[in-house]
């Protein structure tokens, strides 16, 4: 009667497999809707919040003009200047057509961001496209470098919870991960870069290169990238750090660890196959929330070191009121920290056969 | 015939911020080859905490104090569980000695296949993988399981198919003597039922010895051939089933058994007030305070577990000669 029962059970497996796989569409297919939703929704923030900033774009660009040509103008000329260039950015429309009008071109037109007003007649797209390099280089190669380093000590701290290297390993990490990213940063600057004169403390690479597919070349613009990404390791990793010991702690809780070691498993197995996996799964849950939180720092950091990444074209536009680039920016972080929690949310199935069926 | 299994003096506790509070305290009991021993007693008599200190499973707080536990290895000659080193102990797991959790429901790996989890323990225990999965299916059997289940993972699987395969994992390696922490607990009485005749069946088909925990008197009508009664970290009482049914000698087994609802339509006696906590065992005897036949006596001198008639042990002084002499 058993066995019957069990026969039973695999025969509805079999049904609900099929229900399971148009849950998961259906899930794939809401996660994706949000996702454009939020991508809207930023868009239209960006848009209608830097308008809101005082200062306006054409009397900077006015400025800029005036000192590149070196001589006053007289009024009625310099109206007519900014009367033309209101024209081109289409500012004489109301405010909510020149937000259709953005729109548009941004969906329609192959995404038009519109030309930048301070390097005008350059297109803001590929001023964004110029910079992101630098930002998605050092970016995403530092969360993902914390998140494998915070991971595997943050495992190894909370599987020796009880040991006195454990508990300083947590009071380190506590501490640096209190610290903003920027204060990091400057020790890294003034200490490594200025007084040991260990590591070039800003700037993209050496002075006297030109950009070329050359050792010489790459080894200076790794050897620049090392403090950028450290700053950003630390303290992210600090944070991972401190999460995977506490889940691996909860995880150590669990019955299914006490069977592990009541079956006679080695601890490594233990600790690889039962405690790790398992402590895993919130952990990448984990790597998607921080990775938006963490984009700011690398803006700041790209400012330290006078990287010429999205980070310090965002704080250029900033200063000159360039609406279009600072959208576009914005625009293009929120696209990568979206489409990067995007690619997380997709890959817990993989990890978490809980979730295969019920996601 | 020595015991299979010979704990002696046996102590454990949790330790506090000063000093330990004892949960368990000089725990003596042989469990002979072949037998059911169940040991019952209310939440909190420690009776958990002597199976994981039997399998050497305590972590902290939890603490071991003294004592120890001799199990006879098919040579013939013993180990002391609680002196040999880790990993001589991981070697002895699950072949000679196996356990089933309190909790089975949450024992089993949820990220990986029932199989892998049986499996890997065979592996290492040194079969190939072939001879693993073919006793990981020959268990399943044991069990009523199907082989299927080797590729299912544990959200897929009732209840009882959960428990099974966890009985199923602790006797795959045909282990002498099988730990049983609250078996039947979260399952509905039908399945406890089956499980219950299940494991029996194990024991008369691979000769095993089960020392089986729980609360449920009932669990142990069903299947034990002695039964160990424990109170507030100690035993207060050890015979065979039927005597201790039919005849309970220590006032504690006698409200138990009392308080159990029988059919012919009788009033159910329970027993006064609670057990107390490790944390306020009463001194003397730690059942006076509820002993419906206390005497001074028991307020001052624990009494010793002491043979009694034909194999029936009892902890108490009405039982004692010498007491009885000087009354």
């Amino acid at each position: 009667m058993a066995t019957d029962s069990a026969t039973r059970a695999i025969k509805t497996d079999e049904n609900r497999d099929a229900a399971g796989r148009r849950e998961i569409y259906l899930y794939a297919l809401r996660r994706f809707g949000v996702y454009l939703f939020t991508l809207w929704a930023a868009i239209t923030v960006a848009f209608f919040i830097f308008r809101l900033v005082p200062g306006d774009p054409m009397n900077i660009l006015l400025g800029n003009l005036t000192r590149a040509e070196g001589r006053q103008r007289d009024k009625a000329a310099e109206e007519a200047i900014i009367a033309q260039y209101r024209q081109i950015f289409g500012m004489d429309d109301p405010l909510p057509i020149q937000y259709l009008n953005y729109l548009r071109k941004a969906v329609l037109g192959g995404l038009d961001l519109g030309p930048s007003f301070v390097e005008y007649p350059a297109q803001t797209k590929d001023l964004v496209f110029r910079r992101m390099p630098w930002t998605i280089g050092i970016f995403t190669t530092s969360v993902l470098l914390a998140w494998i380093a915070g991971t595997g000590l943050g495992a190894l701290i909370g599987w020796l919870q009880r040991s006195r290297l454990s508990r300083l390993a947590v009071v380190l990490s506590t501490l640096l991960q209190i610290t903003p990213v920027y204060l990091v940063a400057l020790a890294l600057i003034i200490y490594v870069g200025y007084s040991w004169r260990l590591l070039p403390a800003g700037g993209p690479y050496a002075r006297h290169l030109q950009p070329a597919w050359t050792w010489e070349f790459i080894s200076s613009l790794l050897t620049h990238a090392i403090l950028p990404m450290l700053s950003n390791i630390i303290v992210i990793g600090a944070g991972f750090t401190l999460g995977m010991r506490a889940l691996m702690i909860s995880v150590l809780g669990e019955d299914y660890l006490t069977f592990a070691r009541a079956k006679g498993l080695s601890p490594f197995t233990v600790l690889k196959d039962y405690a790790f996996r398992n402590a895993l799964i919130p952990q990448v849950t984990a790597l998607a929330i921080i990775v938006g939180a963490t984009l700011n720092g690398t803006f700041i950091i790209e400012v330290l070191f006078q990287l010429p990444g999205l980070g310090t074209l965002f704080v250029q536009a900033m200063g000159l009121r360039d609406f279009n680039t600072m959208q576009a920016v914005v625009l293009f972080s929120i696209f990568a920290v979206l489409t990067l929690t995007l690619i997380v949310d997709l890959a817990l199935p993989l990890l978490d056969p809980r979730v295969r069926r019920t996601a | 015939m020595p015991a299979l299994l010979e704990i002696r003096g046996l102590s454990a506790g949790l330790q506090g911020r000063r000093a330990i509070t004892q949960v368990i305290s000089q725990i003596d009991l042989d469990v002979q080859a072949g037998e059911i021993l169940g040991v019952v007693g209310e939440s909190g008599c420690g009776k958990s905490t002597l199976a994981t200190a039997i399998m050497r499973l305590l972590v902290p707080p939890q603490v071991l104090q003294s004592g120890s536990i001799r199990l006879r290895l098919a040579a013939g000659e013993t180990v002391d569980l609680l002196a040999i080193s880790e990993s001589e102990l991981r070697a002895l797991r699950w072949r000679h000695l196996s356990y089933i959790p309190q909790g089975s429901m949450n024992s089993l790996n949820p990220v990986l296949r029932v199989g892998r989890q049986m499996m890997d323990t065979l592996i290492q225990h040194g079969l190939t993988s072939g001879e693993a999965r073919a006793r990981a299916i020959e268990a399943l059997e044991l069990v009523n399981l199907e082989r299927k289940l080797l590729d299912s993972y544990p959200h897929e699987l009732s209840g009882g198919m959960r428990q099974r395969v966890i009985i199923a994992a602790a006797v795959s390696m045909r282990p002498a003597l099988i730990v049983a922490d609250e078996l039947t607990t979260a399952l509905d009485v039908v399945t406890q039922r089956q499980i219950l005749q299940e494991l029996a069946a194990i024991r008369d088909e691979l000769g095993a010895t089960i020392l089986l925990i729980t609360h449920d008197m009932g669990v142990v009508a069903q299947i034990a051939d002695r039964v160990a009664v424990m109170y507030a970290g100690k035993i207060a009482e050890l015979g065979s089933v039927h005597g201790i049914f039919e005849a309970p000698r220590h006032p504690y087994s006698q409200g138990l058994i009392g308080s159990i609802p029988r059919a012919s339509g009788q009033r159910v006696e329970g027993l006064p007030g609670e057990a107390p906590s490790p944390w306020n065992y009463p001194a003397g005897c730690r059942f006076h305070p509820r002993c419906p036949k206390v005497f001074d006596l028991c307020r001052e001198h624990a009494p010793e577990l002491m043979r009694q008639d034909s194999g029936r042990w009892a902890a108490c002084h009405l039982y004692d000669d010498e007491v009885a002499a000087h009354a």
